[in-house]
């Protein structure tokens, strides 16, 4: 027992050592360019553009490996603290005393790095308040806000129309997505697709293809259309429905993963062949969760239409970029409440099917 | 008593994660008998009614079914021999969303063709046995309610009589009342006991209270670590017997 409680110990203690150093390696070199990148700001030079930019961060690879090697040892440093405390066999060993964890040498440098992070964050994306709260800027601000909240309505007509097109966008992306999405789903259930290799290659490279897709968000996938189909509401749709096949074959498939599978054996047991198992054991499991998942992607379909249709994908989007573009803020006003009130029409209905529903 | 209407013949079961649930099992099962199954959890109980039906796939041995061997049957074939073998389970698994009738008529699949199965269309016959077979567990005045709307003892006799649909010659029962309070226990046991000795079919049941066992089984095997110890009738489990089966630490619990 003391034996084995040993053993443990040393592979902890191993353990504890291997990973605080990888920790303290990744924090010490984020640490050491964040602090260059800092220092090369306040020189007022672009760290693309300094010429020394590439030897010193390659050198500080190694300068991180050594000089972490030497950190490591100190209990204190980041990686070995965080692993000894959250390991069952080293926590009760630590002694950190009455110290509070801000005391501690890791507390101070986390804080350091906390604080190197926030500077870089403020200075990399521009954070001005100058030009916010600027007079030049209030006045800006005050003209565009004017516009939005004074719509131009004798283009109503047109807003409407264009509005009407978003929405059959979402709906013709959804209800093409559907079908394919729920045929799809059934291969890409791990519980459904053990049986044989070719089950498990099949699952696989459909998840493969699923999770590809969905990583392009819809905007790039309208871009990618309005070039292929060239600009307007088909490549709209096509940019959704392509996106909404590979969410929803997501979510429909976790779904079949979690279903139980007592009927499954139940209705195996009666005789009952693929096809009927299937319909009588799972679908009736699943049916309701598909209907609230498709329900709550028209809703999403709709907000991302108006999106897609400002990169080319047609409907009140590529109206309102015309509009923008010549600066008449009253008629994008217009849309923009139009946008709204749909969006959170649309949003109220889905929210209260899905309710009823559940 | 008359002859074996199953064979189980060096039924050996390896599962994928190398575990041996079930070592050369070998039993008769005589037509018209209520055999018990007894064991501690992680036997083999379960393993051992599953592969009869071949839920679980045997890795060697032989199932004779009336003499024939279900272990090399087709699936079509096996199908074709599961609508004889009716099967409960501790859990009931009803389709929950569905009315107590549509689960009773699931008991029909294995005879109704796919096409009409999935329209839902099962003949004026089969609805009209299957109000029978809910008036026979005594819940036909509960066919158009939803499954999940039942107790849990209801369930399983709603389940009770979904296998009843199927005609079976066989019934096997795994665990039917572990989920059970012991007076809806002792209801659900009757129904079994009914099937058993009043419509002649045979009863292939995992117990877990030896109470139950020596009230309602004809005969009784005992297995332990996958292995089949003991077979004979309930009178001859004694103190002995007992601790051989469960482990020396064991102390039997009564359910009244």
């Amino acid at each position: 027992m003391t034996d084995l409680y040993q053993r443990k110990l040393a592979a902890a203690r191993r353990q504890a050592w291997v990973e605080g150093y990888f920790i303290n390696v990744l924090l010490l070199y984020y640490f050491l360019v964040g602090v260059l990148y800092l220092g090369l700001r306040f020189a007022g030079i672009e760290m693309g553009e300094w010429p020394q930019t590439k030897t010193v961060v390659l050198a500080f690879i190694p300068v991180s490996l050594v000089l972490t090697a030497l950190w490591t040892r100190s209990p204190d440093s980041p990686g070995r603290a965080f692993i000894e405390r959250t390991n069952d066999f080293l926590k009760p060993l630590r002694d950190d005393g009455n110290r509070s964890w801000w005391g501690t040498g890791s507390g101070i440098f986390l804080l350091l790095t906390l604080a190197v992070t926030v500077v870089m964050g403020w200075v990399m994306t521009e954070v001005n308040m100058y030009s916010l709260f600027s007079a030049q800027g209030m006045a800006g601000a005050q003209r565009i806000f004017a516009a939005l909240f004074s719509p131009e309505f004798d283009i109503i007509g047109i807003t409407l129309q264009a509005m009407v097109v978003t929405i059959f966008i979402a709906l013709m992306a959804t209800v093409i997505a559907v079908p394919v999405a729920f045929v799809t789903s059934f291969f890409t259930a791990r519980n459904l697709m053990k049986g044989s290799a070719f089950q498990v290659g099949v699952y696989n490279v459909l998840r493969l293809i699923a999770n590809f897709t969905r990583s392009i968000e819809p905007l790039i996938w309208a871009i990618i259309f309005s070039v292929w189909v060239g600009i307007g509401p088909f490549a709209g749709m096509l940019a959704l429905m392509i996106h909404s096949v590979a969410a929803l074959v997501k979510l429909y498939s976790e779904q079949i993963e979690n279903v139980d599978t007592g009927p499954i054996e139940a209705i195996e047991a009666t005789g009952a062949n693929w096809v009927q198992v299937i319909w009588y054991a799972v679908v009736p499991q699943i049916v309701l969760p598909y209907l609230s998942f498709t329900i709550y992607r028209w809703d999403i379909n709709i907000r991302m239409a108006t999106i897609i249709g400002l990169v080319g994908g047609g409907g009140i989007g590529t109206l309102l970029i015309q509009y923008q573009g010549l600066a008449k803020w009253n008629e994008v006003g217009t849309m923009v409440l139009t946008i709204a009130v749909v969006v959170w029409i649309m949003d109220y209905l889905s929210a209260r099917i899905r309710e009823a529903i559940y | 008593m008359s002859s074996p209407i199953l064979q189980i013949q060096e039924l050996q079961k390896y599962y994928d994660n190398g575990v041996h649930a079930l070592k050369n099992v070998s039993f008769d099962v005589r037509e018209g008998e209520f055999l018990v199954v007894i064991g501690l959890s992680g036997s083999g109980k379960s393993t051992l009614l599953r592969c009869i039906n071949r839920l679980v796939e045997p890795t060697s041995g032989a199932i004779r079914f009336r003499g024939e061997d279900l272990t090399t049957l087709s699936t079509g074939e096996l199908r074709q021999r599961r609508r004889k073998i009716g099967m409960i389970f501790q859990h009931f698994n009803l389709v929950k969303r569905k009315s107590v009738l549509a689960n009773v008529l699931s008991g029909r699949l294995g005879a109704t063709g796919t096409w009409p199965s999935l329209m839902g269309r099962f003949s004026e016959e089969d609805r009209s046995r299957a109000l029978e077979r809910l008036q026979l567990v005594g819940l036909a005045e509960k066919a158009d309610n939803r499954a999940d709307e039942l107790s849990g003892g209801q369930q399983q006799r709603v389940a009770i009589a979904r296998t009843l649909m199927q005609d079976p010659e066989i019934l096997l029962a795994d665990e039917p009342v572990a989920s059970l309070d012991p007076a809806t226990s002792h209801s659900v046991m009757k129904y079994l006991r009914e099937a058993n000795q009043k419509w002649g079919k045979t009863i292939i049941c995992n117990l877990h209270f030896l109470s139950l066992v020596r009230e309602y089984g004809s005969r009784v095997i005992a297995l332990k670590d996958g292995e089949l110890v003991f077979q004979g009738s309930p009178d001859e489990i004694d103190e002995a017997w007992f601790r051989r089966i469960y482990g020396d630490d064991a102390v039997e619990v009564r359910i009244e």
